[in-house]
């Protein structure tokens, strides 16, 4: 196969905008989207709420500067300035641009795209479809990258970095439909693999498959994550599942309520009540919890998220798909009773540590959104700056990597390499030595993460994590694949996923051990406080000699002085 | 406020799974698998089959992702009706079984079989692609991002409950025409080019809806309604698919189809008699020669059955015809007048 | 005597004369007697609404309006008739602005749509109303040596948002009624699905494909008969079948009969009287 110019890995949000950037900026370039899903199944579909943009179509006075200055402070001052500057400045362009290319925004009387309030912004600057934003926006960019020609490797599952010395030659997959291993040599390849929360796998609102796949392959292969300890809790997960019901319920007036019948955010944020940035809201609803003021049951404690005063008519035209998923999945239709919820591993702030342009370390190497740390949400991200992110940053890394795919050498992935990748997964099905199950590894590992690295951390918990963590890893070179067919092997693709989230779970295990302070959505119940002295900076996790080694990176400042962060 | 603890007690019972099995690897042709596992209220089929893969055979493969109803991934047959299994109860489908206790799981019909419950979508995409199911916006290229275009309320909600499509295939799976000719649009791909040609911001709705009335396209619908009726997002696909035809007839150019002729055939014959000339439909929809060589075997058969529709002069008109007709052409100028107001 | 508005639809008054036949044999045996409405016109056959959507109205207000004039309930036997007309009913009640504009157009006829009549199929009469007790009690040939293949066909079953009466999924209805005439129904995974009507005129091959499916699961399960509520139905699958049937290399033969026809006979009507012979299939 002829090598490509540009490998994109992963057909989200991110992944997409860049394909088509990448082709606007550079048409002669060969270039090649691979995802291991449908592009339209990605997880991108899931993000309801919207995404934010000081358009100022409902609120005049809304600026550019304001969403800046609320994202650093929502970021607890941990997000590089110059970053939040640029996703600020472009959103109002880039929602512009999803609707001049056919995205069905909601419309305000004026026939202008509707905005409404979300957590931790000071104007309603959240552009919306109903409560399908994501999914909207996805099928929008799936439909125009149809459109374009965009060339999809679908249902391929990437494995590894090829890299010789310092040098990435390109990348190694396989195929899901026939289980073979392909190389594919490239220029440059962009991570966009979306989030790595499902490790928390029963408390996440993530998808299956969001496994940190791209983190952990940049990791393995050297190149540095950033903030990996930052994993945002969303207070509003279903009880039984973990599956989200997004901030639109708040935004919307829906009420959070406990066993006493109080709207007990009134202790915690008397002044924004409900639609408190989201790490506040968490650890409220956990302190709720926690101090015996919740409901019971066999599924565990939870909260009762309050829709009923908002009417039949309001819930059905507005909050659908949360109407629906409070029936499908907890039997309760909130029109006529409560949502049980509980708070949900939902968003990683961390990821491959990346420049404002989508650069790693390594050259020819470039990551965007989810799967990225720029960093602009620094310790805490706001509603609505995820689709934003990904739609800004992905466009970013496109336009990069178009630019600077022919400065390097195609790289020539040799047989050999591809055939020891496949070996190394044929070695998960030898029996002998191979007993371990994917699905009690996996369950544990969401318990001790959640139960040690979870919304209140603290050193003799965090360490038990590590602990437990090692022995994992430990067990998984014992896992067994016990499905040996070639064809769509979900079980291998399931152990390999397994891998990752393993590989992941030590950083962010790590990281949140080492710092010791409180800040945004690290929460350390023995450091309380921001210690800006000691922590005012980003940690960097970094695979160097087969081992993990913690080091750190200043954060860019230049907009806003340090503050205390209250709501 | 307390919570009655009877509300969560939630009772267990042994449910068997029977799943179809290929591996076109090995099998020649496919089987089913019995799985018999403890079930609780409130488990849906997906965890099921999950706790199956997990526990008891690793090797059953079916694609699962959000686990939320909002990927479209987990698409196939539950009890013979398709479905996302990740939304649907397992307690609920006990009640449908046809064996008492079994429920029973296959991939969705109509796409080429990959392995067990996983079926091709690739046929379906190239038909979206083929269909330009996407907007071409009026806007050039060069101009996005600058300025937001202007829409109505009234505009979006046309197409509002068609965005909700999460390419689920579920409808592609009944469709009655599809079982018959795997060339035929789909109702996925229709509902989505009613989608794109209801939006104002789109530049390329007579080139889409040409491609429509053509052969396997939107006349090929034979109102089965099957792709409504278990569309897991409830949306109205078969409005969708009037309304393609409904544009079709509206726009000059687009009636030089049989579809269209045979549409506008009741439309003529209720004005005149209030009934439906059967006699000649055949030939108003296809053309004489074509009514010749495919109907003429079976008129014989029908003429000597004393089967046959009454010729033109025949057909009563129905009681009061003369008013009928006077109401039926007042209502012609009222829409002349809608249209009147609609185009300015 | 249970009066009702009966519609006339077009089929019934051309090419299946027979179903009209067969009921007024049997009608006053049950206790119902159905008024014709000469007046009705046709109802659009599930093209009109597309084709003009206020025409489809205004004729549709009008037929009902016809009914609820005589203060009666309106019935039809052809599904299709049924679905147009209940879906024109929906659109009317949910719309005061539809409904002013064609009752200012009826008014001339002296005619006022209110939405007072409800629209039935004959079958949900014989069961809601007849009752499947009284029906047995009445049946003097039981079928007791058929093996019957019900086929409800698409239009009284979906969409369910307009018809609502059986589980357009795992409809019994049909069954029932077979069951209280003594008969015995095979199990038939195609009792729900389409028999291709209306695109016969437009992609035959199609259509002819979809009714051999049918028909060939009944012959396969070696049922004596196909029975059905719906004249376009029993169109496709009898007049149609030979056709169909050598399309989807099937050797054999099965009879469809009407649903009123079924009820003649186990109310002791011969198939000549009930005009059975008319069919192609005998």
């Amino acid at each position: 196969m002829k090598p490509f110019d540009i490998i994109i890995v992963g057909g989200g949000g991110g992944g997409l905008y860049a394909a088509m950037e990448a082709m606007k900026t550079d048409p002669s370039l060969k270039i090649a989207v691979l995802s291991k899903v449908y592009p339209n199944r990605s997880h991108t579909s899931a993000a309801q709420g919207g995404a934010n943009a000081a358009l100022a179509n409902k609120a005049k006075d809304d600026s550019v500067e304001m969403h800046i200055f609320d994202t650093i402070k929502g970021s607890d001052y941990l997000a590089d300035q110059d970053a939040v500057d640029i996703l600020c400045s472009e959103a109002p362009k880039i929602i512009r641009e999803l609707d001049n290319m056919g995205t069905p925004w909601s419309r305000m009387d004026d026939k202008t795209i509707a905005q409404r309030p979300f957590g931790g912004a000071g104007r309603p600057r959240c552009c919306y479809c109903a409560d399908k934003t994501g999914h909207t926006i996805l099928q929008t960019l799936y439909e125009q990258c149809l459109k374009k020609g965009v060339v999809f490797f679908n249902e391929y599952f990437a494995l590894n970095l090829s890299v010789s010395g310092s040098r990435m030659k390109g990348l190694i997959a396989m195929d899901m439909k026939t289980g073979k291993i392909e190389g594919f040599s490239a220029r440059t390849v962009i991570f966009a693999t979306g989030g790595y929360a499902k490790m928390y796998w029963n408390r996440s609102s993530n998808a299956a498959g969001n496994s940190g796949d791209g983190q952990a392959i940049a990791y393995r292969a050297g190149i540095p994550l950033k903030d990996m300890e930052f994993v945002q809790f969303h207070p509003t997960g279903l009880r039984k599942s973990g599956l989200l019901v997004t901030e639109g319920a708040r935004g919307e007036g829906g009420y959070l309520v406990n066993s006493l019948g109080e709207r007990f955010m009134a202790r915690y944020a008397p002044e924004k009540m409900e639609l408190g940035p989201r790490d506040l809201v968490s650890r409220s609803v956990e302190t709720e919890i926690l101090e015996g003021r919740g409901f019971d049951s066999p599924a565990g404690k939870y909260m009762h998220l309050d829709l009923t005063h908002l009417g039949a008519d309001l819930i059905k035209s507005r909050l659908p798909q949360i109407r629906e998923m409070s029936m499908y999945f907890e039997g309760v239709d909130p029109i006529e009773e409560p949502i049980p919820i509980r708070p949900t591993a939902h968003y990683s702030m961390g990821g491959i540590d990346t420049d404002n342009f989508g650069r790693t370390v390594m050259e020819g190497v470039y990551a965007a959104g989810e799967c990225a740390c720029v960093s602009v949400h620094g310790a805490n991200r706001l509603g609505g700056n995820s689709l934003l992110d990904i739609l800004v940053f992905g466009r970013i890394a496109g336009h990069t990597a178009a630019k600077e795919a022919r400065s390097f050498e195609p790289g020539n992935i040799s047989k050999e390499e591809v055939r020891e990748s496949a070996e190394e997964i044929r070695s998960y099905m030898k029996p002998s030595g191979h007993f371990e199950r994917y699905g009690a590894l996996r369950e544990e590992l969401g318990q001790t993460l959640g139960n040690n690295v979870g919304i209140y951390r603290e050193s003799s918990l965090l360490q038990k994590g590590i602990s437990d963590i090692e022995e994992l890893k430990e067990r998984f070179k014992k896992v067994r694949v016990f499905d040996t067919s070639d064809v769509f092997n979900t079980n291998l693709l399931q152990v390999l996923e397994l891998r990752n989230m393993l590989d992941l779970s030590e950083t962010v295990a790590a990281g949140a051990y080492a710092r010791e302070e409180s800040r945004g959505s690290h929460t350390r119940t023995d450091f309380p406080n921001r210690d800006d002295a000691k922590w005012h900076k980003h940690t960097l996790a970094t695979f160097e000699g087969g081992k993990l080694a913690l080091g750190e990176k200043s954060v860019t400042m230049g907009r806003y002085e340090l503050q205390e962060r209250t709501y | 406020m307390t919570v009655a603890a009877d509300q969560h007690i939630e009772g267990k019972r042994d449910v068997t799974l029977r799943v179809f099995r290929l591996n076109p690897q090995v099998d020649s042709k496919p089987y089913y698998d019995d799985y018999t596992i403890p079930v609780e209220r409130g488990i849906t089929v997906l965890r099921a089959l999950n706790y199956i893969k997990e526990n008891i055979d690793a090797s059953i493969s079916y694609r699962a992702f959000c686990q939320a109803g909002i990927c479209g991934s987990c698409g196939m047959r539950i009890n013979g009706i398709s479905k996302l299994a990740c939304t649907t109860q397992v307690w609920d489908e006990l009640s449908k079984c046809r064996e008492e206790g079994i429920i029973k799981i296959e991939p969705l019909r109509n796409m080429p079989l990959i392995k067990d419950l996983i079926v091709d979508m690739d046929p379906l995409v190239a038909k979206m692609k083929h269909y330009s199911n996407w907007v071409d916006s009026t806007m050039p290229e060069a101009e996005m991002g600058k300025k937001e275009f202007l829409v109505s309320e009234e505009e979006f909600l046309r197409y509002d409950k068609a965005t909700d499509c999460i390419l689920c295939a579920s409808c592609v799976s009944e469709c009655s025409i599809l079982r018959a000719n795997k060339e035929y649009v789909s109702p996925a791909v229709l509902l989505k080019s009613y989608r794109m040609n209801a939006d104002s911001r789109d530049a390329i709705h007579d080139v889409r809806l040409g491609e429509l009335v053509q052969d396997h396209g939107v006349w090929d619908c034979t109102h089965c309604y099957r792709c409504q009726e278990t569309c897991v997002k409830s949306i109205p696909i078969m409005d969708a698919i009037h309304g393609i035809r409904e544009d079709a007839i509206e726009s000059r150019g687009m009636k030089d189809t049989a579809g269209s002729k045979h549409a506008e055939a009741f439309m003529s014959d209720i004005s005149k008699k209030g009934k439906l000339v059967e006699a000649t439909l055949p030939f108003r929809t296809n053309g004489v020669a074509w009514t010749v060589k495919n109907l003429l075997p079976m008129a014989v058969k029908m003429i000597l059955k004393r089967r046959t529709p009454p010729p033109p002069p025949l057909v009563k008109p129905s009681k009061g015809i003369k008013q009928f007709r006077a109401e039926f052409k007042e209502m012609s100028d009222h829409v002349k007048q809608d249209h009147k107001t609609h185009n300015k | 005597m249970k009066r009702y508005a009966y519609y006339l639809s077009c089929i019934n008054e051309s090419m299946t004369k027979e179903v009209d036949r067969s009921i007024a044999l049997w009608q006053k045996d049950l206790g119902i007697e159905l008024v014709h409405l000469h007046e009705s016109t046709c109802c659009g056959g599930s093209n009109l609404d597309y084709v003009s959507p206020k025409h489809f109205a205004l004729v549709n207000a009008r037929n009902i309006a016809h009914a609820e004039k005589m203060g009666l309930d309106l019935v039809v036997s052809c599904n299709t008739c049924l679905m147009t007309i209940r879906t024109a009913k929906k659109k009317l009640d949910a719309s005061p602005e539809l409904r002013a504009e064609v009752n200012d157009i009826l008014k001339a006829e002296g005619l006022e749509y209110r939405g007072t009549s409800e629209v039935r199929h004959l079958l949900w009469v014989l069961i809601d109303d007849v009752g499947l007790e009284a029906i047995k009690a009445k049946v003097t040939v039981p079928l007791s040596k058929y093996r019957i293949a019900p086929f409800y066909g698409c239009h009284i079953l979906r969409p369910s948002t307009v018809l609502g009466k059986d589980n357009p999924l795992d409809p019994s209805s049909l069954d029932q009624l077979v069951e209280a005439l003594g008969g015995s129904t095979i199990p038939y995974t195609h009792k729900n699905r389409c028999c291709g009507f209306h695109t016969l005129l437009v992609a035959e091959e199609e259509s002819l494909s979809v009714a051999a499916e049918a028909l060939g699961e009944a012959i396969d399960e070696k049922a004596d008969f196909i029975v059905t509520p719906c004249p376009l139905c029993h169109t496709v699958l009898d007049g149609y079948q030979a056709k169909a049937l050598k399309q989807a290399d099937i050797h054999s033969s099965i009879p469809v009969l009407h649903l009123s026809e079924m009820v003649g006979l186990a109310l002791g009507y011969t198939a000549k009287e009930l005009g059975v012979k008319r069919h192609i299939v005998s």
